[in-house]
């Protein structure tokens, strides 16, 4: 069977986008390891309209339900690859299925960026994290690194001042935190930082031991004895599975037009996995329910596809 | 059945998100929060290495992070 649409990802801008679409009454797929995406690890929102503070997961549920309402067809899986044969694309996911469609929207969102060195894959959960408000309590009056000089580093490194016995910050750059943060930071005795320092591996047994940083000026190389490592080092957009069928941008985003579309017919994207600045919910979820539109268009326009009902 | 027992701690979305799933198949569990009972923290790092939660143990197996695949073929 051919789709007229699959979407990958279903985070705002992907259950938006399955909800206009559905109402134009395209026969549509959602393919995506979870639901929520990133909303799912944000806590406080106040700036979701309608809504004058609600949780991450609790603004998702309510996404959700009104995907279902629609009685869109979802899988819960990982997508391997994107194809295009012809005036059609191929999706694979991790189960090794294979769906069709004439038109595809990726949403696939971002995920928090890795260390790429030595010891982060074998310490994931064992030392290594990637959510100091989540693990910071199992790291009780031991020392830790944070790496990162951003918002989410410092932030970090302050919840973590209320755990761990000496807070080591290391960013390979300065701090770009906003001031006010940094300044409680720079109040807390048990921090210590290494600007212009970068980690090149991670070390330990059964759990991290020690981490060996380098200056990058000097290329000195040290150790460190800590026994956590919390990575805040930004995000970076889900797309492997595209490989090169479209371009991208200096970011490594999808670069799109004002309608959404990316450089190949037929295949759009939206949210935060593209070229659009400012990755909000709100920006998120009005950027699907737009691409799911010109979709429908698309489809309309097309001469060997159309709409099949 | 084994007692199912949930490490969670205060803050972390995806300890909710696993204890929702959990409510939703009908699965007894207890709770243990580590932000609050730092006993409860020791306790799951001893066992299970992991520094890493939520972390759902059944028996001698333990699941880390939400995964429901990993948790629907532990609780089986």
């Amino acid at each position: 069977m051919t789709y007229d649409l699959i979407i990958i990802g279903a985070g705002p801008s992907g259950m938006t986008a399955g909800v206009f679409a559905a109402r134009k009454g395209l026969k549509t797929l959602i393919i995506s390891k979870d639901l929520g995406g990133q909303v799912n690890w944000t806590t406080d929102i106040e700036n979701y309209m309608g809504f004058q503070e609600i949780d991450g997961q609790a603004l998702m549920e309510k996404f959700e339900n009104q995907v279902k309402d629609l009685h869109l067809e979802e899988k819960l899986t990982a997508v391997t690859s994107l194809q295009k044969a012809g005036d059609l694309f191929k999706v694979r996911t991790e189960k090794e299925e294979e769906y069709t469609a004439k038109a595809v929207i990726v949403s696939s969102g971002k995920k928090p960026k890795t260390l790429n060195v030595p010891g982060e894959v074998e310490f994931r959960n064992k030392g290594v994290s990637y959510c100091a408000t989540c693990d910071g309590p199992l790291f009780r009056n031991i020392p830790v690194a944070v790496v990162g000089g951003g918002n989410s580093a410092v932030k970090s490194a302050l919840d973590l001042a209320n755990y761990a016995s000496e807070i080591h910050l290391i960013s390979d750059n300065g701090l770009t935190a906003d001031s006010l943060i940094v300044e409680r930071l720079n109040q807390l005795d048990k921090v210590k930082k290494y600007l212009g320092h970068k980690i090149v591996e991670i070390k330990g047994d059964k759990s991290v031991a020690q981490v060996v940083l380098e200056e990058i000026k000097t290329k000195q190389r040290f150790g460190l004895n800590i026994q956590g490592v919390f990575v805040e080092i930004g995000l970076d957009p889900n797309h492997e599975f595209l490989e090169k069928l479209v371009e991208k941008n200096e970011a490594n985003e999808i670069k799109i037009d004002c309608l959404c579309r990316t450089n190949v017919p037929g295949l759009y994207a939206a949210g935060d996995v593209t070229s659009v600045p400012e990755k909000q919910i709100i920006v998120a979820a009005g950027e699907g329910a737009k691409a799911a539109l010109k979709v429908w268009e698309y489809l309309l326009k097309a001469p060997n596809t159309g709409v099949v009902h | 059945m084994e007692e199912v027992t949930v490490y969670s701690s205060a803050s972390c979305p995806w300890c909710s998100k696993t204890k929702s799933y959990l409510k939703d198949k009908g699965i007894v569990f207890s709770e243990k929060n580590v932000s609050e009972d730092s006993a409860a923290a020791q306790e799951m790092i001893e066992l299970t290495g992991q520094r890493s939660v939520p972390v759902i143990k059944k028996g001698g197996q333990y699941v880390v992070g939400f995964d429901p695949e990993r948790l629907e073929n532990m609780l089986q």
